[in-house]
This record gives C-alpha cells, structure tokens and sequence, in this order.
C-alpha cells in the first residue's frame, strides 16, 4: 500500500499529528540537526545530535515524586503521547532493540507507555551519511519494519509506505493520492543506489566467535592511551540504554522526586560500588565493554547485533575512535 | 536533632562564591528554618564564635597567616566543605605559582618587600577537607544540594566526569570539532556546560574530571595547532595546582 505526499504538504503532516501527539522532527541547529517539538523539518538532514530515542526515553526523567513523611508515591506520566517524524532506518532498528531491552523480560512501563501509545513517521537515506555503516547490520539505508508511516525522497514529492493500521487511518485522514509503480519502483532503486555507494562496513562474517578469542587483546590498552573517557560516545548513540537514578528532595526536605538521567559505561563511576569498589577501573575495561556490548554481549543475550551502524560515536568523538576500525584491528588489518 | 551551626569563611579570593550563597537567599530562607548560619562576615553583622558543625570556606591560602587561620577553621569545624575553584584548587591566582615570585611581586606591588606570600594553593594542601564543591563560582543548584546533603546525612550527587556529558545532554554543536579549544573533555562538569552552551569554550574553572586524559587531550590540541604556550595558558588557568593539570604546565610552560 503506497501513497504520494508533495513535499510542500509535510507540515500538514506534522500539524495533523500535532493534534493529538508532541511530534519531534529532525530541525536545524547550527551546521548540526537534532529532533526538537519545535522548527521547521529538515528532512534531508544527515545525522542528528542526539538519537531520535530521546523521544522515548528522554535524557532526564521524573519516574516519580514522593512525600517522605506518609510515604506516599506518585507516578508521572506524559500528557500527550509522542511522535517522531523523520527517524532514519538506523534509529528505528535501534528502537526495535531498545524495545528488546525495555519491554521484553523486564518491562520499563515509562518506556513501554510511550512506544505502545507512540507514532514514527520513518524516512529512508537516499544519500548515505559520511560516517553511517548500517548495511552492516542490516540497519540502513532502507528500513524494513517497525514503522506507521515510510517515507522516500522522490524529489519533489515522497512516496508514503504504510506499515501498521494506525498509519493507514492517518493516510486516509490526509487523504493522499495512491502512488503509481513507477514511484514504487523509484523509490526502491534510490535505496539501492544508496545502499551500494556506503563506504563503510564492519564484516560481521563470524565476528562474535572472533570476538570471544579477542577480549585480551592489546588493542584496548592502546584505546586506553587515546579515549578520553568524556561519556560523548554513550549520550549520542541510539542504542545505549543505561541510566542513573538520584532522589532530589525539595527544599522543605519533605517531598521529592525520584530523576533518572542517562548514564554511560565510559565514565570512571560507572561501575562503581560502595566502598568505592569498581569493577572497570581501567579505561581499556570501559572501552571494551561498550564495543564488546555491542557486538558480542547483546547478541548473546538478545540474538542481535547492538550496533546499528549510525556512525555518530565516531562522527562527535574527538578521538575519532571508530568501531568499523576497531574491528578491523582485532581481526588483524583484514 | 538541633539546627546544624554554620559557619562561612573567606581566604585569598573574590567573594564571588559566597555571592552566590546570597543569590539563593530566597531559597535559603526556606531551608534557613533547618540550619543557623552563625558565623558569615560577609552577610551579617553578628557572629558567633565556633565550634561549627558546618563550615563552608571560600579562598585559596597565599600567606602564613592564612595557613594558621585555616588550621584553626578546620578544628572548629565538625565537616568542612571547599567552597569553589580558590579554595578547591587555589583558582585564578595560583597561576602565579609558575612565575617566580622576586619578578612577580615588583610588577604588582610598590611595597613588594613587605609582603610575606607563599605559593598559592587551595586549603586541602594544609587540612583534611571533607567535601568539595567546585566551579568559579560554584553552581547554585550543586550548592543547595549539599546543602540538602549535609542536613539528610547523605551524600549529593555531585557530577564527577567530563563536561562534554553534559555538553552533550544539551545538544551543543561541538566547538573543539570546530576547531576551538575547548577544555571540555578533561574539565569536571556539573556547571550544566553553561561556557559550550552559550558558544564559549570550557576553560575548565572545576578542575579536572575524575578520569581526566590529559596526555591524550593535548595531543590533540597540538595537532589542532595550538602552539605549546597556549596550551600551558589553558591548563595553567583555573586549577593548575591539580595534579594532571600540573604535569601539562610544568611540562609546556
Ligand atoms: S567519545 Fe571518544 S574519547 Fe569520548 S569516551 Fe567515547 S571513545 Fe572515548
Ligand atoms: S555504537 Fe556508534 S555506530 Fe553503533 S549504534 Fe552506537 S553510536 Fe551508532
Ligand atoms: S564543546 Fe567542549 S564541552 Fe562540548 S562536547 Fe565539545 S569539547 Fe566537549
């Protein structure tokens, strides 16, 4: 089922959602992009700032607030649900394995509440991002599931692919024209096209057995030299997930708020305990583990790779420390 | 439990931190019902004498006075608390630490032969400091946390890592990929990155983060064309008295 939208209808699309959701959509910000409520959709942006999860789980929280004295809790939940128009095919692969994390054995019902009464407008990358390499993990530059609504740049006009009964109630709503096969047609050769001019790759051809044989490996003691264990890698990457939780007491010390803000595995208290035990003490241990999570640990525990190849935590760290580089010194400069 | 007596002391230093004590004063007087601050030259008249089961000290320590002073407060106080970048790290003023003091002084001082400095260092070099509070000046938000802290008995969460975290958390375009030195990724945060923020780079005023890679940074700031001088300007600046950011100037100056 495809459909036509001329571009200069995309903010009908966005004020049709507004009605009804906080809709973020990738905006300008200097020479960068990041999905913001607000600003007027670039939609052929390359890579935002922070990933589009911040839709879903945002950078910082209230889970809940409570009084101290009676003990009484309550739990904070969004007023309007959310909406992301404009998520790349990575990001929404990531979404599918953040939905893995938080809705699967343990559910996260902040989480859960947000993606089941959620909408994603996706769009295909007709041009392959400089540091992007989602082919690799069958992420990009196509996406395959896990839409309401697909997008793909025909020039003057997007073909609209739907993919859940919610998204075909919006289509009606907008009333679109049908697409012919031409358009279907089009679109598909451009991903195509975009998919075979991506420069970068990992080979995942047998890297978890790889991986397992490289977990003392000297490489990391020279990531250990070069990472400056800023944290920048975990905040803009799509598929990280862990997070910290602190009270913050009013002023009266009665009430308060129970906050979870987004943590990373690179910062030295990390994986700090009492005492002041910590169990990734060395940089090469936290360098390890955010690689070896990715692409070792993940598959063990979720069958995937947790890498979706949106090559941002190589594009905003200062270091330039690469995983497509990274992988290909343990398999030995192959 | 009694009210907490609190007491604010002043060193080598600008006042700036203890303004920001006055900034929160609208705050602080909800909280003033929990704690007597009894000793605070600077915002009242009256003034107890100690023992203090709090004592908040602002400024660095740069003469022999100051060094017995500073004794004598750490012994009347019951938790001492390092109020900003002076007295954490000896702040702006250490600099001076790196030029010798016979060419300094003449250049500030028409009576220099009456002076009787010492180097110049934040308080912890001469007593044990129970809790530090960084930043020039130090961030309210963080100061009314340890507030909170000290009352509840528990210990606030102060953020200890780089500031580009933060940086990062606002989604600033970053201005060392822009080719600005900016001191980010070795400077301890909590400040909200307010410098990147606003399109200045970090200068670092906190010291350094807990993992702080200054080797590896200055790499890069070297392959960035910064010429040696400047990089000991940058890391001689704020908190050159700590340890990483001593190996850098003692190594570029
Ligand atoms: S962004 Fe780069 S330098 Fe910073 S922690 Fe990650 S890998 Fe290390
Ligand atoms: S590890 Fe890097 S490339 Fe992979 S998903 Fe995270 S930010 Fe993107
Ligand atoms: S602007 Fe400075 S603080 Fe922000 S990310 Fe870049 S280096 Fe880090």
């Amino acid at each position: 089922m495809a459909f036509v939208l001329p571009k200069s209808e995309l903010r009908r699309v966005i004020d049709e959602l507004s009605k009804d959701y906080r809709v973020f959509r990738p905006v300008a910000k200097g020479s960068e992009f990041v999905f913001d409520e607000e600003g007027e959709p670039a939609m052929d942006y390359d890579t935002t700032i922070l990933p589009p999860k911040k839709a879903f789980l945002p950078p910082e929280e209230t889970m809940f607030t409570f009084k101290r004295e009676t003990f009484h809790v309550e739990e904070v939940t969004d007023e309007k649900p959310v909406a992301v128009v404009g998520i790349h095919p990575c990001d929404l692969r990531a979404l599918h394995l953040l939905d893995k994390v938080f809705t699967g054995e343990f559910v996260d019902p902040y989480y859960m509440r947000r993606r089941q009464s959620g909408f994603v407008v996706a769009i295909n990358c007709v041009k392959p991002c400089e540091h992007g390499f989602c082919t690799s993990f069958d992420a990009g530059p196509g996406a395959k599931e896990g839409y309401d609504l697909l997008l793909t740049d025909l020039g003057d006009k997007y073909l609209v692919e739907v993919g859940s009964d919610r998204g075909k109630s919006f289509v009606d709503r907008l009333g679109l024209d049908s697409a012919s096969s031409a358009d279907v047609e089009k679109a598909k050769e451009l991903v195509e096209e975009a998919a075979r001019s991506m420069a970068r790759r990992i080979d995942t051809h047998g890297l978890v057995e790889l991986l397992r044989m490289r977990i003392e490996h000297q490489h990391w003691a020279e990531l250990e030299a070069r990472c400056l264990s800023c944290g920048l890698c975990n905040v803009v990457c799509p598929t990280c997930y862990c997070y910290n939780v602190v009270d913050k007491l009013d002023l009266g010390l009665n009430e308060g708020a129970r906050i979870r803000t987004w943590d990373s595995c690179l910062l030295l208290e990390f994986a700090e305990v009492a005492l002041g035990g910590n169990f990734r003490r060395e940089r090469s241990a936290r360098i390890r583990q955010r690689i070896l999570h990715k692409l070792l640990h993940f598959v063990d525990q979720y069958g995937e790779f947790g890498c979706v190849g949106c090559g941002r935590c190589v594009k905003y760290c200062i270091k330039k420390i690469d995983p497509v580089e990274i992988v290909e010194v343990l398999r030995g400069g192959a | 439990m009694a009210k907490p007596k609190v007491a604010i002391f002043k060193f080598a230093s600008c006042g700036g931190c203890q303004l920001q004590l006055l900034n929160i004063e609208d705050k602080l007087l909800d909280i003033i019902g929990a704690i007597d601050i009894v000793y605070f030259p600077m915002g009242k008249s009256e003034n107890l004498e100690g023992p203090y089961d709090v004592g908040l000290v602002e400024g660095a320590i740069t003469c022999a006075e100051e060094i017995e002073r500073i004794k004598k407060v750490r012994a009347s106080c019951r938790i001492l608390v390092a109020l900003g970048a002076c007295a954490c790290y000896g702040g702006i003023q250490s600099s001076r630490n790196w030029m010798p003091q016979r060419e300094l002084e003449p250049k500030v001082y028409e009576h220099w032969e009456a002076l009787s400095s010492t180097k110049c260092f934040g308080i912890d070099e001469y007593v044990p400091v129970d809790l530090h509070l960084h930043g020039c000046p130090v961030d309210r938000e963080e100061l009314l946390e340890v507030i909170k802290g000290l009352l509840m008995g528990t210990r606030a969460y102060l953020r200890p890592h780089s500031v580009c975290m933060e940086c990062k958390l606002r989604e600033n375009e970053c201005l060392f990929l822009k080719g600005i030195p900016c001191m980010g990724p070795v400077a301890r945060a909590g400040c909200g990155a307010v410098c990147p923020s606003n399109g200045a780079p970090c200068s670092a005023c906190r010291g350094p983060a807990n993992d702080a890679n200054v080797e590896s940074f200055v790499e890069s700031l070297k392959e960035m064309g910064i010429p040696d001088e400047q990089i000991a300007r940058m890391f001689r600046r704020d908190a050159s008295t700590a340890k990483p950011f001593a190996k850098v100037v003692s190594m570029y100056g």
